[in-house]
């Protein structure tokens, strides 16, 4: 892409424009290419601002595991273009926390080329202050790209009445024996179990903070780097809540 | 900070005319009540008299609007406190309906609530080590399995186990007065028992005090209440002493719509 | 009407045979066109056929302006020919002899056209009251004029107003000008604009305060003329209190060239007013080559202005070549109810990209979308919806539920969501799932002696279920045929 990218752009619709004009032009896009029967796995922590793109391709029966905390700078997106051969498998677990104005997102495009591919994303976000989170997603199943098996969990927690919460879970199948499912949920934390913590004597930040680190610790489970991850989520949500 | 005075045959709850609203309708109407140090009260009567409602107004639920009356815990203004200070206060309601939360470890949360507690109080934070010491000590008292501690907050635990969870609970923290709202539903009668005596084990001393809210009298075999009340209307109708409880399995409540 | 008589069984039975269009033929009526193409002339020529009053005319020719600086939208998964819009002709109506009063003065070839569509206007056994016989007032637009409309008298007594659009705006002009427009924006979408600028007739229904419709209220929409564009306007306003349900069906007959239908259907209800708009859809798709077949671009938009009002659309959509559809509520009222229930089949070359918009703006408004797709031979189906909750609209809550079905690996199915959320209070569920007729479920149905194309309509059915539950006794059991015959062929 050689122009700034627009509103009518579906993968900029939600974006941070003028914070991406100061960014612009974008590094190229990182190039990876799993071997077949290999598997990388690789943490994104995105603290400082700007935009990560990579494109990855899984050979045969290869796996990519990516573990993204977004949390950091005016704008953060990490975007990922993933093309998936037989028998490949995918995962994403990612956790955006933004406050203040920050706007964050997660963009991907996961492409089942080939049969016996599986992906699973994984999409928490927690939202405070007049930031924005964006989840798109679209998963694209090729013609003969037979048993795909995809999946996207997306939830967002909204803090405040001025945050922001945009989800787009895309399905493109061209292929009939297939398990393509997402789920999206966005809401507030339960008032019954903020009570319930309360009425053990956790403050109210105290069990707020807590409920929102069990509802973003999908994102880490299996991550070799989790106490980390978890340990920096924790410090963004204290900052935040 | 809350101090804790000495309270041997203090006015532990003290409730004067209360009136609360729960989405602006009235539900208590005028109740008063008074509870010393080392009692156990019960408090009886038809679905729908707001039992429930005292409990949760009592711990600070939001939505429970008290719009009218006074509540003093150990000489403090209870109503003027959020629910967590009233857990630090030494107040523990023990949920009709245990709340699950996904995610959250039950001895995580254990720590963390009991650390709070300690904090406002003015005490250091219990290590670890010591933590897990007393939970064990208290979940083997209930004779519920350490695992089930490690699993998140009673999620995927049966109605029993969510009771029994609840009595774990009110073990670790060791609170001054317990609420316990509806404790004995859904429990089997081995379940009722161990209940039963962790409610005696934990709570019946002097310095405590336990008010039970039941539909049943069926707990009040193994928990033996000093003073039974009739709540209906929104409001105690009738006291007694433990003889009114079975007047009330035998009789019913529908004579005493006040 | 209790039941929906396929009058020609025999010829029913043929067609579907060879899974031929059941409708795909031609009457012979003579018609009155328009000179073709669009222009200015264009739209004063229909203004003037219709006896408009000047600021009909005016709003007509700004719509037409407008729509000449906007462009064809091109962001759906669609692949739309490019449409000539000066090779068509704008206006057709059936020579009328007088005005209608009853459907005895309609020209013996448009009732003979009803009856083997199966279309149940048979007013007198209604009115002869029939025990058990619901109630069903017909205003049916044949190509773009309505030419009969009944029950006149009864609705009348309730105070329903229930006339062809260019009646309305001669008779009830001030209610027509407040509502026209309001709710589908002049400027909202380049077809919309154009609709605007050429709409040739239509429905108006107004409900006063406090009623209740004593009946359904439909309308049976007909392309007939050859490289005639539809342009239909429906405007329905229910006021307080008030309860209606509206029943929209259409078929087509088989023409090889393409045709273009761009209607538009505002719906408002005040406080504590109900709307039920129920269409099932069946224009002609194109024959199995992917030759000839309706352009079907609707805007459909409701304004749930007042508090707790509800306006429920349920459609069935099997026809048409392309297929372009958002019907969408805007929930301003607070606690106003929204709910979208769809099933939209695809097959051979078909191409739907359906959906529904719920913009949550009043507190408390609560929606609810069931859109049930079922894409078959080299078709493609798309849901796209959008879930928007504003700042200020406290406790919102929303449930959706995609699901696709796939019959064939040459079709494709997807599904876009837009979910944007700015308030902390609000509730927002989306499910979707995408699934085939197993194997097991095909043999174990045909094992208890189903053939295959009756155990196929079986299970579609069965996934179609919870949608086709909302559509009236009337068409509920059309649209379960429907199904049935829109997919046959594609399996095995």
């Amino acid at each position: 892409m050689t122009n700034l990218p627009t509103r009518r752009d579906e993968a900029w619709r939600y974006a941070d424009l003028d914070a991406l004009a100061r960014l612009w032009p974008l590094p190229a896009a990182e190039q990876i290419i799993v071997p077949e029967g290999t598997t990388l796995s690789r943490v994104i922590v995105q603290d400082t601002g700007g935009v990560h793109q990579i494109n990855l391709i899984l050979e045969r029966g290869a796996q990519a595991l990516f573990y993204v905390l977004n949390c950091g700078g005016d704008y953060g997106r990490v975007d990922l273009s993933v093309t998936l051969k037989q028998g490949a498998h995918f995962s994403l677990q990612a956790a955006q926390i933004g406050g203040d104005s920050q706007t964050l997102e997660i963009v991907t495009t996961v492409t089942h080329a080939e049969p016996d591919a599986t992906s699973r994303q994984i999409v928490r976000s927690v939202l405070a202050g007049q930031a924005t989170g964006t989840y798109l997603g679209k998963v694209a199943v090729a013609k003969g790209a037979q048993h795909t098996d995809s999946e996207q969990s997306v939830k967002a927690m909204l803090l405040d009445r001025s945050a922001t919460a945009n989800a787009k879970p895309e399905l493109e199948i061209f292929a009939d024996d297939v398990t393509c499912a997402h789920g999206c949920a966005i809401g507030e934390l339960d008032a019954m179990a903020m009570f319930y913590l309360q009425c053990r004597g956790l403050t109210p930040a105290d069990a707020k903070t807590l409920l929102l680190q069990a509802f973003i610790a999908e994102a880490f489970e299996g991550a070799e780097q989790a106490d980390d991850l978890r340990q920096r989520a924790l410090a963004k949500l204290e900052s935040v809540v | 900070m809350i101090s804790t005075p000495a309270l041997q045959d203090l006015t532990m709850l003290s409730i004067t005319n209360l009136h609360a609203n729960v989405a602006d309708k009235p539900i208590l109407k005028g109740l008063s009540l008074s509870i010393n140090a080392g009692e156990i009260h019960a408090i009886m009567g038809p679905n729908g008299a707001g039992k429930s409602t005292l409990g949760y107004t009592l711990a600070g639920r939001p939505g429970y609007d008290v719009t009218d009356g006074s509540v003093t815990f150990l000489g403090e203004d209870l109503l003027a406190l959020a629910p967590h200070e009233r857990a630090a206060a030494g107040l523990f309601l023990g949920f009709q309906y245990p709340v699950e939360i996904p995610g959250v470890s039950n001895v995580q949360f254990l720590r963390e609530s009991l650390n709070a507690q300690r904090k406002l109080r003015g005490h250091d934070p219990l290590s670890g080590a010591d933590f897990l010491k007393l939970a064990r000590a208290q979940a083997d008292a209930m004779g519920m399995d350490m695992d089930m501690l490690k699993r998140p907050v009673n999620v995927g635990f049966s109605g029993g186990e969510k009771k029994r969870n609840e009595m774990v609970q009110m073990g670790i923290i060791d609170p001054k007065l317990a609420i316990l709202d509806e404790t004995d539903s859904g429990l089997d009668i081995d379940a009722l028992r161990v209940v039963g005596d962790g409610i005696n084990r934990i709570m019946r001393k002097p310095d405590k005090a336990v008010l039970l809210i039941t539909h049943y009298q069926r707990l009040l075999d193994y928990v033996q209440p000093d003073f039974v009340h009739v709540l209906a209307g929104g409001r105690i109708v009738r006291s007694g002493g433990p003889e009114l409880a079975l007047e009330l399995e035998r009789e019913g409540y529908k004579d005493l719509a006040a | 009407m209790t039941d929906t008589p396929i009058k020609d069984q025999a010829a029913h039975d043929a067609a579907a045979r060879v899974a031929d269009y059941e409708h795909g033929w031609s009457a012979d009526i003579e018609t009155d066109f328009a000179p073709k193409g669009l222009s200015e002339e264009t739209v004063r020529f229909i203004s003037a056929k219709k006896n408009e009053p000047d600021w009909m005319l005016d709003w007509r020719l700004k719509a037409f302006r407008m729509w000449q600086t906007m462009e064809s939208p091109d962001w759906a998964k669609l692949n739309v020919p490019p449409i000539d819009y000066q090779d068509a002709y704008y206006y057709a109506a059936p020579k009328a002899k007088k005005t209608l009063e009853s459907l005895d003065e309609v020209d013996p070839e448009i009732l003979r056209v009803y009856e083997k569509l199966g279309i149940p206007i048979e007013e007198q056994k209604v009115l002869a009251g029939v025990e058990g016989a619901r109630k069903v007032a017909v205003d049916a637009v044949f190509d773009s004029v309505s030419v009969a409309t009944t029950f006149r008298e009864e609705l009348k007594k309730a105070g329903v107003i229930f006339l062809s659009i260019s009646e309305a705006i001669r008779e009830y002009p001030e209610l027509v000008k407040k509502w026209l427009g309001r709710i589908v924006p002049m400027r909202d979408n380049y077809f919309a604009t154009l609709n605007c600028a050429v709409f040739s007739d239509g429905t108006f229904v107004y409900i006063p305060e406090g009623v209740r419709c004593p009946m359904e209220l439909s309308t049976y929409f007909r392309i007939n003329a050859e490289n005639t564009g539809q342009f239909e306007r429906t405007l329905i306003i229910a006021d307080k209190g008030s309860y209606v349900s509206y029943l929209e069906g259409c078929t087509a007959p088989m023409r090889d060239e393409n045709q273009l239908h761009a209607a538009v259907v505002e719906l408002v209800a005040m406080d504590d007013a109900e709307i039920k708009y129920s269409t099932v859809q069946n224009w002609y798709p194109g024959n199995s080559e992917g030759l000839g077949g309706i352009y079907n671009f609707v805007t459909k938009r409701a304004l749930c202005q007042g508090n707790r009002s509800k306006v429920s659309w349920t459609q069935v959509e099997t026809g048409s070549a392309i297929t372009w559809k958002y019907p969408s509520c805007v929930l301003n009222g607070d606690d106003s109810v929204g709910e979208f229930y769809s099933v939209a089949v695809t097959n051979n070359y078909q191409q739907a990209d359906t959906g529904t918009k719920m913009i949550h703006n009043g507190k408390r408004t609560r929606s609810t979308i069931v859109s049930k797709g079922i894409t078959a031979g080299k078709s493609n189906g798309t849901y796209r919806g959008l879930v928007r909750v504003a700042a200020q609209a406290d406790g919102v809550r929303n449930f959706t539920q995609c699901d696709s079905l796939l019959l064939g690996d040459q079709c494709g199915a997807h599904t876009v969501p837009y979910i944007e959320v700015k308030n902390p209070s609000a509730q927002i569920e989306h499910e979707a799932t995408t699934s085939k007729i197993s194997d097991d479920q095909l043999f174990y149905a045909m094992q208890r002696g189903l053939g295959q194309e009756e155990a196929v309509a079986l299970i579609v059915n069965g996934f179609a279920k919870e949608v086709l539950q909302q559509l009236p006794m009337e068409f509920a059991v059309e649209a379960q045929k429907l199904l049935g015959i829109s997919l046959e062929g594609s399996v095995g």
